[in-house]
C-alpha cells in the first residue's frame, strides 16, 4: 500500500498560509518603494529611517515596560488565582470564578472605556501606570485558565508525599509544586506578554500623555505615516522572537542531557 | 532565590515606572497629533528655543480622539482636530478660547482658504493644513482621461476603480457630480445621487479606504477615489500616477490646531501654535507632510516644485467649487441610510 500524499501536501499548505504573510512582510521591508506590491529595488533605507525615528522607539521603550512588569504580576496573581480555583469549592469561588472568566468575553472596547472612566473617576494621572493595571487586569485571567488547565491533570499525592517525606510548606512549593507546574506558568507568561504588546484598544483608552505605546502608534501611522517601518520593525522583532524561542529550547536541551 | 528574583525585577520595573514619570525640570507641551502630520526637526527646534520638552502622543481618527477627551482624559494641551469636530469640541465646550494677543503669526494665513474653516474667526482654532479628495489615475494605461466624476462611468475600467468607503466622501462626490453641495439635506437631491453611486457600484472594484495606494501603485486598480496627500506620496515613487481633482469640485478638508480647557500649560501652547505659522517654518513642514498650511506668506519660501504643485495648490477655479464638510446635524440620519440602500444595491 502506498502513503497517501495527502498529510504532507495538508502540511505544506498550512504552513504556506501561516508563513506566507510573514514572509512578504520580511520581503517587503526592504522593498525600496513605500507602496508594497511593487517592487522598487533592495534597499536598506526603512532600517536606517527605523533607527532614527526617535517616537517609535519611545513607543517600543513604553510597549515593553509595561509588557515585561505586567506579565510579571499577572502571572503571580494569576497562579495564586488559579490554586485558589482548583484547591477549595465553595460558593465564593463560584463567584472567583466567574470574575475571573468574566474579562475573557466582555469586548475590549467595553472593558477600555471603562477603565477609563474608573481612572478619572479616581482622579489618577493617566500613563505607563494606568496601561500597566489595565493590562495586569486583563492578562490574569489568561494565566490564571492556563495554569487551572495544567492544575487538572497535576497529581496532588506528589505534595503530599513531599509533605511525609520532611518537606516543610514552603520547601514543597519551590522544590515540587513550582517546578512541576512551570511549563503551565510559563505558557500563561508568554501568553500574557503576547497579549499585553498587542494591546490597542484597551490601551488607547487608559493611555495618558507621553505613554503611546507601539501598537497605539503603528495604528496613528495609517493615515500619514511610512508604514513600511513597521515592516522593518516587525522583521527585527520576528528575529528577535525566533532567536529567544532558539536559544530556549537549546538551553533546556542542553539541561537534560 | 527565585523569590528574590521576582521581588528584584518588581522593584526595579517600579523604579524605571517612576522615572519615566518624572523628568520635568523643563516644562514639558503635550500635543495629541495624527502620526508623521509635524516634522520633527521642527518640534526640536520649538523645544531649543524655548527651553522646553514637547511630548507627542498620537491618535488614529478624530473619533477616537474625541471620545478619550470626552470621557475626560486630561495632560494634553495642544490638539489637531478636524473641522467638523471643532464644531462639535466647541459646543461641548471642550476647547479654550484662544487668545490673539499671544498669537502675532495669524496675520499670515491665507484669507482664500479661511471659507473652508468652521471657525474663521479662529476664536477655538487654527487651520493647520488643508487637504483634498480627489481622483489619481495611471496615465499608461487609462485613455481619454478627463478630470471629471464621470470617469466612474466609464465602462472600459470595469472592475478596475475604487470609491471611498466612507459616506461623506462618495455621497458627497455623487453630489458635486451632480452639481449640488456637499452639506445638502434635500432630499430628493440625496435620492438622485443614490441613483447615481449605485449605477457607479456595478462598475468598481469595491470601496476601499486603505488599499487603494498599494492598488494604484501595483496597476492593480487604474482610477481610484483618495485623498491627494496619499496619493502624492504614491505618484512621488511612481511617474505613472496622477492626481487630479474633478472640475465639478470636490471635497475639502481642514485640519486645525486648537487648545484644550484642561491644558496645563496653556502659554506654551499658544506659543506652539504661533511657531507653527512663523512663514519659514510653515514651509519647511509643507515640503515635508506634502499637504497645504494656509500661510501666504509661507509660499515663498517653497521649491518652485511644491509651489506649483497642482496637487498641493488647487488651480482656484477649481477650488471656488469645493467644499468642506460641515456637521449635518440630524441630517446625519439621511446620509446614513442612504449609504445603508447604496450598500445593499445589488
Amino acid at each position: 500500500m502506498k502513503h497517501s500524499r495527502l498529510p504532507l501536501l495538508t502540511t505544506i499548505l498550512v504552513l504556506v498560509f501561516f508563513y506566507l504573510p510573514i514572509v512578504i512582510l520580511i520581503v517587503n521591508s526592504f522593498n525600496a518603494a513605500r507602496f508594497g506590491g511593487t517592487w522598487g529595488g533592495f534597499s536598506l533605507k526603512w532600517y536606517a529611517k527605523l533607527f532614527a525615528a526617535r517616537e517609535i522607539w519611545h513607543a517600543f521603550r513604553n510597549t515593553m515596560i509595561i509588557a515585561v512588569s505586567a506579565t510579571a504580576l499577572a502571572t503571580v496573581i494569576g497562579t495564586c488565582a488559579a490554586f485558589a480555583l482548583h484547591r477549595y469549592h465553595g460558593k465564593l469561588q463560584k463567584l472567583h470564578y466567574t470574575l475571573i472568566y468574566t474579562p475573557l468575553v466582555v469586548p475590549e472596547i467595553l472593558m477600555g472605556m471603562s477603565l477609563l472612566l474608573f481612572f478619572v473617576a479616581l482622579h489618577m494621572q493617566l500613563g505607563l501606570f494606568t496601561i500597566f493595571l489595565a493590562h495586569v487586569t486583563f492578562c490574569i485571567s489568561y494565566v490564571t485558565m492556563v495554569v487551572l488547565a495544567r492544575l487538572q491533570d497535576f497529581d496532588f499525592a506528589i505534595v503530599e508525599a513531599a509533605m511525609d517525606l520532611g518537606a516543610n510548606w514552603w520547601t514543597t512549593l519551590w522544590r515540587v509544586l513550582v517546578p512541576l507546574l512551570a511549563p503551565g506558568i510559563a505558557a500563561g507568561a508568554l501568553l500574557a506578554f503576547t497579549l499585553s504588546v498587542d494591546d490597542f484598544v484597551i490601551s488607547f483608552f487608559v493611555a495618558g500623555p507621553g505613554s503611546t505605546t507601539l501598537p497605539i502608534r503603528i495604528y496613528s501611522m495609517i493615515k500619514f505615516g511610512a508604514t513600511p517601518l513597521i515592516n522593518a520593525l516587525s522583521a527585527l522583532l520576528l528575529v528577535a522572537t525566533f532567536l529567544i524561542v532558539w536559544l530556549t529550547q537549546h538551553l533546556l536541551h542542553k539541561e537534560k542531557a | 532565590m527565585t523569590a528574590f528574583r521576582i521581588t528584584a525585577t518588581l522593584a526595579a520595573l517600579a523604579a524605571l515606572l517612576t522615572l519615566s514619570g518624572c523628568q520635568k525640570a523643563k516644562p514639558v507641551l503635550h500635543v495629541f497629533n495624527w502620526a508623521d502630520y509635524l516634522k520633527p526637526e521642527l518640534v526640536q527646534r520649538f523645544e531649543r528655543e524655548n527651553n522646553c520638552t514637547v511630548v507627542i502622543d498620537t491618535f488614529d481618527s478624530n473619533e477616537s480622539m474625541y471620545n478619550k477627551l470626552k470621557a475626560g482624559a486630561t495632560g494634553y494641551d495642544v490638539i489637531f482636530p478636524s473641522s467638523y469636530f471643532v464644531d462639535m469640541m466647541v459646543k461641548q465646550k471642550m476647547l479654550l478660547p484662544l487668545d490673539h494677543a499671544q498669537l502675532t503669526n495669524l496675520v499670515h494665513l491665507d484669507p482664500a482658504y479661511m471659507r473652508f474653516a468652521t471657525d474663521p474667526a479662529m476664536q477655538f482654532s487654527v487651520p493647520y493644513m488643508m487637504s483634498s479628495t480627489g481622483i489619481a489615475y495611471r496615465k499608461d494605461r487609462v485613455k481619454d482621461f478627463t478630470p471629471s466624476w464621470r470617469m466612474f462611468d466609464r465602462a472600459d475600467l470595469k472592475g478596475r476603480t475604487t470609491l471611498m468607503n466612507d459616506y461623506r466622501e462618495t455621497i458627497g462626490a455623487a453630489l458635486k457630480f451632480l452639481g449640488y453641495s456637499v452639506n445638502t439635506t434635500n432630499a430628493a437631491e440625496l435620492a438622485k445621487a443614490r441613483t447615481v453611486i449605485i449605477r457607479w457600484k456595478k462598475l468598481i472594484a469595491k470601496f476601499e479606504n486603505e488599499q487603494y495606494k498599494n492598488g494604484i501603485a501595483a496597476g492593480e486598480f487604474l482610477l481610484v477615489h483618495g485623498y491627494n496627500g496619499d496619493l502624492l506620496q504614491v505618484a512621488n515613487e511612481n511617474t505613472n500616477v496622477v492626481f487630479e481633482l474633478p472640475a465639478e469640485g470636490a471635497m475639502v478638508a481642514l485640519d486645525n490646531m486648537a487648545i484644550l480647557k484642561t491644558a496645563q500649560n496653556v502659554a506654551l501652547a499658544h506659543k506652539f501654535i504661533n511657531f507653527i505659522h512663523d512663514p519659514k517654518v510653515a514651509a519647511e513642514n509643507i515640503e515635508f507632510v506634502l499637504f497645504l498650511c494656509p500661510n501666504k506668506d509661507a509660499y515663498q519660501y517653497l521649491s518652485a516644485a511644491t509651489r506649483t504643485n497642482p496637487v498641493i495648490f488647487p488651480p482656484a477655479a477649481v477650488l471656488d467649487k469645493c467644499e468642506s464638510q460641515r456637521d449635518l446635524g440630524p441630517a446625519t440620519a439621511l446620509y446614513l441610510k442612504l449609504w445603508d440602500e447604496i450598500k445593499a444595491a445589488e
